[in-house]
C-alpha cells in the first residue's frame, strides 16, 4: 500500500504542489491538509503516516518567519503533533517548513513549546534565490540514507535562514550528530561561511537539522525542486542519473511503506 | 484605553542585517560620514489588553529569547545619539496587524482590540539635525503612506460616520464650473462634462457623487481607452482607431492556437493535453512613481488578479518585471520637483515586486531594467503575469439574471480612490500631495489564500463568472459584469476595513485583494463554505437582475442608477488629430577607440547592458518547481539567458517560454522603427531557447507621453509597427494595454516628456523543454556563427553611441522580410541538437553577446570581423533580429543556415580571453574577467552586493 503524506498547507504555503508532486513521484499517495481542517477536527494527523511542512510565507511570515503558523500548531494541534512523531512517523519540513519546526521546538530538540534555535534573517540582509552545494553528514537521518558524504545541489530561496542557537545547543546538536546538511564549497567539498556559498551565514554552515531519532527533517534548501534532470540550472552541461531531490523524498516513503 | 507597547531587538552580541543595510545605504548613496552605526527595533502596540498580557505576547510570539530582547511599554534602544520611529500612517492598513490578531487569539489573549507595528531605528555617531532630515525624508519615510511617530497614540481604533450622499448641482453648471469639478479628480474634458451634464438635463434631475464618480471611473483614458479607440486624423489624413487596427492584424493572422483575445484579463492560447497559457502585462507607472513599494506591490497584485479572473479563474505560474528609471547616480539636484529620486524609485519597487511575488508564491523570473534620464520624472513600470487554465475553463463566463453578485477577498478601505483616473492625468509637481490616497500597500497573502480558494470553487463548476477589482473597484468589476444584463448592489453589505467610509467611496475603492463573482443561487451556499476554509471572506452583495440598469443602493437608498447604455456606450467618441514633428536629424559619429579593452569594459557597464543578476537573486524564480531554463545559468550561475523556460506540469515535458523586449532610447528617436525593434527582440529572446516561432503570440503595453499632436503621431506610428510585424510574422497581439501619461509638468509649466515606451512580451508553447537550450558556451573547439541580417551602418540609440556621446537620426532597421527564414532556422537547429548555444544580439551589440555567452562557459573565443566594416559598429551594433550560435562544427553551420543570412565569426575556446581579429591581424584581446567586472559594478553598487 501506498503511505499518505499530509502536506499541511495554511495562508501563504505556496509549495504545497510541488512538495506534493515530489512525494507523489517518490511512490506516495498525497492529499493537501489545511491547519483549519486539522483543527476543526476534520482530519486528524493519525491517519496519515508522513507530514510534509511545505516552504512558502505562512501568514505572511510576519513578526518571524513561521511563527504564527509555529504558535497555531502548539497551541491547538500539541498533542497530535506529539503522538505523530512518538509514532515513529517522518517528518519533513522545507524552508517555512524548516522555520516552523524550529519555531514550534520539535527541532532540533524535540521538545514542543520550546525554542531552542532560530532561523534568522540571512546575513546579507536580503532574499536569495540561488542553487547551493550541499554536503551531507553522516547521521542517523532517515531522509539521507545512501546520501551520506556526497555533495548534492538543491536551490534555496529565501530571506530568513541562518541558522542560530546557543553554544549549548549548537554543541549538543553537533555531538549527537544532528547536522545532516552543510553549505559546501563545491572545489574543496567543505563547509563554508563565504558568501554566496554560504547564503544566509548560518552556524557552522548549517542549512538542515534532524532531531535525534533522525525522523524529523528541517531543511532551507529545496528538495521538491530537483525532482526531473531538466529542474538543475546546468542540465544541458552535466549530465544526471538521478534527480538530487528524488533519493530524500523516496527514503522517507519506503520507510513508511515498510515499517508503518 | 491604554496602549500597551512592546519593543524588539536583537542581542549585542547578535548582527542587525536591518541596521547594516542601512548604514551601507546612507554612507554610498547618501555621503553622510557621520552615522557610525545603527540598531533597529520593532515596535508593536496593543489596544484592549493588559501590560501583562502585552509581556505574555512578548515572550510567546514577538521576540525570541535566543536572539533577541524586549522591553514593556519601556524604550529599548539606549544611548542612541537619535532616535526615530516610522510607521505607516492611520487608515494605511498594516498587513502585519491582522497576524498579530490572529496569533494573540490563538494564543488565549480574547479582549485584543486592535494591534499595530512599527520600526525603530537608533543612531549613533555624531550625525546633525541636518543629516536627520536627509536621511529620514530621502530613506527612511515615505510621506504618502508613512509618517515619524513622535508620540504614542492615544487609539489605534478609526472611527468615523459615512458622509451623505451627495447631489452635483450639473444642470446648473457653465462650462468652467465643469471643469472646475473635473480637475484633479475626475480628469474628463468638456465634452464629457457636457455629455454627462445633457444626461441628467433630459433625465430632469441631478446626478449623485456616486453616479459622477461612476461616470469618471468608467470614461477615464485608464478604463476607456479612449484615444486607443479614437477616429484619427494623422497630418490631415483619416487613419483607423489604433486599438481596431491591432485587433484586425490579429483577426487576420487567425493563428490556430489562440483561444481568446483581447476580450478578456487576459490572452489565452492552446497548451497541451487539454490545458491552456494566459498572460497579461500591465503598468503601474503613476501609484509606484510617489510610493514605489506600494506601488510596485500593488502592480504585481493587479496583474495576478487578471489572470485569476481569466475565464473562470487560472492559476498563476509566472511574473515578470521590466523597469525604466532615471539614471541611479543622478545627482539630487537634477530631479524635477515633487518625484522621487530613481535610485530610491529603483530599490523600493525591486522591494516590492519581491515581496509580493515571493510570498504569493510566482516565480519571477523574466525581465529587464532601462535607464534614461528623461525617466527621472516618472518611471515606467511593468509587470507581467502568466497562467494555466484548463481549456475548458479558458472562456469567459456571462452573469445570467438572478445570479449573486459576490465580492471575495479583502476588505474596502478608503484605499486608491481616484487610481483610475489618477492614472489617466498628467504627473505635476503637485501629484504627491493631491492623490496621496492613491497608493495602498498590499497583502499578498490576502491575495494567495483567495487564489487557492477560487481554484477549488472553479474546479468545483461553482463560478459562471468572475472579474478582478483593479482601477475603478466595484464600480468597474459589476459594472462589467453587469453590462448586459443590469446589476444591483447592496454597498452596505459589503465588508469594510473601518467605518466611515461614504457610499461612492465603497464604490469606487481600489483596494486591493477583491475579487468579484457571479455565482448561481445553488452554488452560493458552497461558495462560501470553500472560502471560510481557507480564511478567505466572502459576501453576496447583490444579484444580477435583466434590467439593463447599474442600481447601487446604501442602506435601501439608491445611490446611484444609470442605464448601462449609456454607462458604456455614451461616451462621445472623441476625434483626435495626430501631426508628424521636424526630428533631429543631428549626426555626430565616434572616431575609432583609442583604448579597445576600455571602450569594451565601459559598454558593458553601461547601465542599459549591465548585468542585473543582483535583482533576480531576490525574486524566487524556482517556486512552483517548473524552471527549466533560469534567468542566470552557466557555470557560475551568472550567466544571462534570453528567456525562460517553465514546465509547470509536475512530470510533463511540455512547456512555455516567455520572453519580451524593448528600447525606449530608440522609440524617442524613430517611434517606428523602436517598436519594430521591440517586437523583434521579443520572439528572438524566445526563439534564442529554441523555440518554434510558429507557436509564440505577443501582448503590448504602450506607455506614451500625453497623446498631444506630436506624441500621438509617434503612438500612430508605433501601432503600424506592431500591425506590420503580425502581418510579416504571423505572430498575434492577443492582450494589451496603453498608459498615456507619461507627461509631466512643473510649477513653471515647463514639461517633460518620458521616452515613449513600447513593450512587447511574447510567449509560446513547446512542445519539449528538453529541446531547448541555454546561452553559455559549450565548446571549446565549437564554431562560432552570427545569423541573421544586420545593420551595422545605423548606429543611432546605442549603447555604444551614448557612452562616445556620439548621436544619429538613423536607428538599426530589421528586415522583417528575412526575419522569419532566421527565426525557423534557429528553432531548427536546436531541435536537431546542432546549436548548443545561443544568445540574441541586442544593447550592448555583438560584444556583449559573445562576453556573455563566454562568462558562462568559463570560455574564450577568437572571431574574425570581415574587412571593410568599422570594426567597433560591427562589434556594438544593436540590430535585434540577430544571433550568436555556438554550432557543432562550420559544415554544420554552412547546412543549417543556407539560404538565410549568416557569417562564420570563429571558434570558441578555454582561454577566457576575447580576441578579436582584423585584416589578418588581431585587432585586441582581452580577458573576460575585466569584462565581468565592469558588467557586474552599476547594480552591484546599488544594491550593496
Amino acid at each position: 500500500m501506498k503511505p499518505l503524506v499530509c502536506i499541511l498547507r495554511t495562508d501563504g504555503t505556496n509549495c504545497d504542489l510541488e512538495t506534493y508532486a515530489a512525494f507523489a513521484k517518490a511512490g506516495a499517495k498525497c492529499e493537501m491538509v489545511h491547519v483549519n481542517q486539522l483543527r476543526s477536527g476534520a482530519q486528524k494527523l493519525s491517519d496519515y503516516q508522513i507530514l510534509a511542512i511545505p516552504g512558502g510565507f505562512s501568514y505572511g511570515d510576519d513578526i518571524h518567519s513561521g511563527k504564527i503558523l509555529s504558535v497555531e500548531l502548539t497551541s491547538f494541534l500539541k498533542e497530535q503533533l506529539n503522538s505523530f512523531v512518538s509514532a515513529g512517523k517522518p517528518v519533513i519540513g522545507i524552508c517555512n517548513g524548516f522555520q516552523v519546526l524550529v519555531r514550534t521546538g520539535l527541532l532540533p530538540r524535540g521538545e514542543l513549546g520550546v525554542i531552542s534555535a532560530t532561523l534568522m534573517h540571512n546575513d546579507s540582509g536580503h532574499f536569495e534565490c540561488r542553487w547551493v552545494d550541499l554536503l551531507v553528514e553522516k547521521t542517523n537521518c532517515l531522509f539521507t540514507r545512501g546520501l551520506e558524504e556526497r555533495v548534492l545541489q538543491y536551490q534555496v530561496a529565501h530571506g530568513e535562514g541562518k541558522f542560530y542557537t546557543s553554544q549549548e545547543t549548537l554543541a549538543a546538536i553537533e555531538n549527537n550528530s544532528q547536522v545532516v546538511f552543510r553549505y559546501a564549497d563545491p572545489a574543496t567539498v567543505q563547509p563554508t561561511m563565504a558568501y554566496p556559498l554560504n547564503p544566509n551565514g548560518s552556524l557552522q554552515a548549517i542549512a538542515g537539522v534532524c532531531d535525534n531519532t533522525g525522523l524529523v527533517l528541517g531543511l532551507m534548501p529545496h528538495p521538491e525542486r530537483f525532482m526531473e534532470p531538466y529542474h538543475h540550472p546546468n542540465w544541458r552541461r552535466t549530465g544526471f542519473t538521478e534527480p538530487h531531490g528524488l533519493p530524500l523524498f523516496r527514503n522517507a516513503v519506503e520507510y513508511a511503506a515498510k515499517s508503518l | 484605553m491604554t496602549i500597551q507597547e512592546v519593543r524588539v531587538t536583537n542581542l549585542p552580541q547578535v548582527n542587525d542585517p536591518g541596521g547594516d543595510g542601512l548604514l551601507h545605504t546612507i554612507k554610498t548613496f547618501l555621503a553622510i560620514p557621520s552615522v557610525s552605526r545603527i540598531a533597529t527595533a520593532r515596535v508593536y502596540r496593543f489596544e484592549g489588553i493588559t501590560a501583562a498580557d502585552a509581556a505574555l505576547l512578548a515572550q510567546n510570539l514577538l521576540a525570541e529569547s535566543i536572539f533577541q530582547r524586549y522591553t514593556v511599554n519601556q524604550p529599548i534602544i539606549e544611548n542612541a545619539a537619535k532616535l526615530v520611529e516610522v510607521a505607516y500612517k492611520p487608515g494605511v492598513m498594516n498587513p502585519e496587524a491582522s497576524s498579530i490578531m490572529k496569533a494573540a487569539a490563538d494564543l488565549g489573549i480574547s479582549n485584543l482590540l486592535a494591534a499595530d507595528s512599527s520600526t525603530e531605528y537608533g543612531f549613533f555617531g555624531a550625525v546633525t539635525d541636518a543629516e536627520m532630515a536627509v536621511i529620514i525624508s530621502r530613506l527612511l519615510v515615505n510621506e504618502t503612506v508613512e509618517r515619524v511617530v513622535t508620540e504614542k497614540p492615544a487609539t489605534l481604533l478609526i472611527s468615523g460616520s459615512p458622509a451623505a450622499t451627495r447631489i452635483i448641482p450639473i444642470r446648473a453648471m457653465d462650462d468652467d464650473v465643469l471643469m472646475a469639478i473635473s480637475k484633479d479628480s475626475l480628469f474628463l474634458n468638456l465634452t464629457e462634462m457636457r455629455t454627462i451634464k445633457e444626461y441628467f438635463t433630459a433625465l430632469d434631475r441631478d446626478p449623485t457623487d456616486c453616479e459622477v464618480e461612476t461616470l469618471a471611473q468608467t470614461w477615464s483614458e485608464h478604463c476607456g481607452h479612449k484615444t486607443f479607440c479614437a477616429q484619427l486624423i494623422v497630418d490631415g489624413r483619416p487613419k483607423e482607431p489604433l486599438l481596431k487596427r491591432l485587433q484586425d492584424a490579429t483577426a487576420q493572422a487567425a493563428h490556430p492556437l489562440v483561444l481568446s483575445a483581447f476580450v478578456d484579463n487576459s490572452g489565452v492560447m492552446a497548451l497541451y493535453d487539454g490545458l491552456a497559457i494566459c498572460g497579461k502585462v500591465e503598468t503601474h507607472n503613476s501609484p509606484s512613481a510617489i510610493e514605489p513599494y506600494g506601488g510596485a506591490m500593488t502592480g504585481s497584485g493587479g496583474v495576478f488578479r487578471d489572470i485569476m479572473g481569466t475565464g473562470k479563474g487560472a492559476r498563476v505560474i509566472a511574473s515578470t518585471d521590466i523597469f525604466c528609471f532615471g539614471p541611479p547616480d543622478m545627482p539630487a539636484a537634477e530631479v524635477p520637483e515633487g518625484c522621487l529620486h530613481p535610485r530610491y524609485l529603483l530599490q523600493r519597487v525591486v522591494a516590492g515586486v519581491r515581496d509580493y511575488g515571493n510570498r504569493m508564491g510566482i516565480p519571477t523570473n523574466n525581465g529587464s531594467l532601462h535607464f534614461h534620464r528623461d525617466f527621472r520624472a516618472k518611471p515606467t513600470i511593468i509587470v507581467g503575469a502568466y497562467g494555466l487554465i484548463p481549456v475548458k475553463d479558458a472562456q469567459k463566463g456571462r452573469p445570467q439574471k438572478g445570479d449573486i453578485a459576490v465580492v471575495v477577498g479583502g476588505r474596502t478601505g478608503r484605499d486608491g480612490i481616484h487610481g483610475a483616473t489618477f492614472s489617466s492625468g498628467e504627473m505635476t509637481h503637485r501629484t504627491m500631495d493631491v492623490n496621496a490616497s492613491a497608493v495602498q500597500i498590499g497583502h499578498a497573502i490576502e491575495e494567495k489564500r483567495m487564489s487557492d480558494a477560487l481554484l477549488q470553487a472553479r474546479d468545483e463548476e461553482l463560478i459562471r463568472a468572475v472579474t478582478d477589482c483593479g482601477a475603478g473597484g466595484f464600480a468597474s468589476a459589476f459594472g462589467e459584469m453587469g453590462a448586459d444584463s443590469g446589476v444591483k448592489i447592496h454597498l452596505d453589505l459589503a465588508p469594510v476595513k473601518y467605518p466611515g467610509l461614504a457610499p461612492w467611496e465603497i464604490w469606487l475603492s481600489e483596494s486591493q485583494e477583491r475579487m468579484a463573482l457571479a455565482v448561481a443561487p445553488e452554488h452560493l451556499d458552497r461558495l462560501l463554505a470553500i472560502c471560510r476554509s481557507y480564511n478567505v471572506e466572502a459576501t453576496a452583495v447583490g444579484e444580477f437582475t435583466g434590467t439593463g440598469r447599474l442600481e447601487v443602493l446604501y442602506r435601501q437608498d439608491p445611490v446611484c442608477t444609470l442605464e448601462m447604455e449609456f454607462l458604456h456606450h455614451g461616451l462621445p467618441k472623441r476625434i483626435m488629430f495626430a501631426t508628424g514633428k521636424q526630428r533631429e536629424e543631428q549626426e555626430f559619429e565616434p572616431g575609432p577607440p583609442a583604448d579597445w579593452g576600455r571602450t569594451c569594459a565601459a559598454v558593458m557597464g553601461h547601465l542599459n547592458v549591465c548585468s542585473k543578476e543582483v535583482i533576480a537573486r531576490v525574486y524566487d524564480h524556482g517556486v512552483q518547481g517548473s524552471n527549466v531554463l533560469p534567468p542566470f545559468g552557466g557555470l557560475t550561475g551568472s550567466a544571462p539567458n534570453d528567456a525562460v523556460v517553465l514546465a509547470p506540469a509536475p512530470g510533463k515535458q511540455y512547456g512555455l517560454v516567455i520572453a519580451h523586449g524593448l528600447n525606449p532610447a530608440l522609440n524617442q528617436i524613430d517611434p517606428y522603427a523602436g517598436s519594430i525593434w521591440a517586437a523583434t527582440e521579443a520572439v528572438s529572446n524566445a526563439a534564442a531557447t529554441g523555440a518554434d516561432p510558429a507557436d509564440l503570440v505577443l501582448i503590448d503595453n504602450f506607455i506614451w507621453p500625453y497623446p498631444d499632436e506630436e506624441s500621438l503621431y509617434d503612438l500612430d506610428q508605433a501601432v503600424d509597427a506592431c500591425r506590420d510585424f503580425v502581418q510579416a510574422t504571423g505572430m498575434p497581439f492577443i492582450s494589451g494595454k496603453d498608459s498615456l501619461s507619461s507627461t509631466y509638468r512643473s510649477r513653471d509649466g515647463a514639461v517633460i516628456k518620458i521616452p515613449p515606451v513600447l513593450c512587447v512580451s511574447c510567449f509560446g508553447r513547446l512542445p519539449d523543454v528538453t529541446a531547448t537550450i541555454s546561452a553559455d558556451i559549450k565548446g571549446p573547439g565549437s564554431t562560432l556563427v552570427l545569423v541573421g541580417k544586420r545593420d551595422i551602418s545605423h548606429m543611432g540609440g546605442s549603447a555604444y553611441f551614448d557612452l562616445t556621446g556620439a548621436c544619429s537620426p538613423q536607428v538599426p532597421q530589421v528586415d522583417l522580410k528575412a526575419l522569419p527564414a532566421v527565426l525557423k532556422a534557429i528553432h531548427l537547429g536546436c531541435q536537431q541538437g546542432a546549436i548548443l548555444a545561443c544568445h540574441d544580439v541586442s544593447e550592448g551589440g555583438l560584444l556583449t553577446a559573445l562576453a556573455e555567452m563566454c562568462f558562462g562557459g568559463a570560455a574564450g573565443a577568437e572571431i574574425t570581423i570581415p574587412e571593410g566594416h568599422r570594426a567597433d559598429y560591427f562589434l556594438f551594433n544593436e540590430t535585434t533580429g540577430c544571433f550568436l550560435a555556438e554550432v557543432t562544427s562550420e559544415a554544420a553551420a554552412g547546412e543549417l543556415f543556407a539560404g538565410v543570412p549568416h557569417l562564420v565569426l570563429g571558434t570558441a575556446d578555454s582561454s577566457r580571453m576575447i580576441t578579436i581579429r582584423q585584416g589578418g591581424a588581431k585587432l585586441f584581446q582581452i580577458d573576460t574577467a575585466t569584462l565581468f567586472e565592469a558588467w557586474r559594478k552599476p547594480m552591484g553598487e546599488v544594491f550593496g552586493a
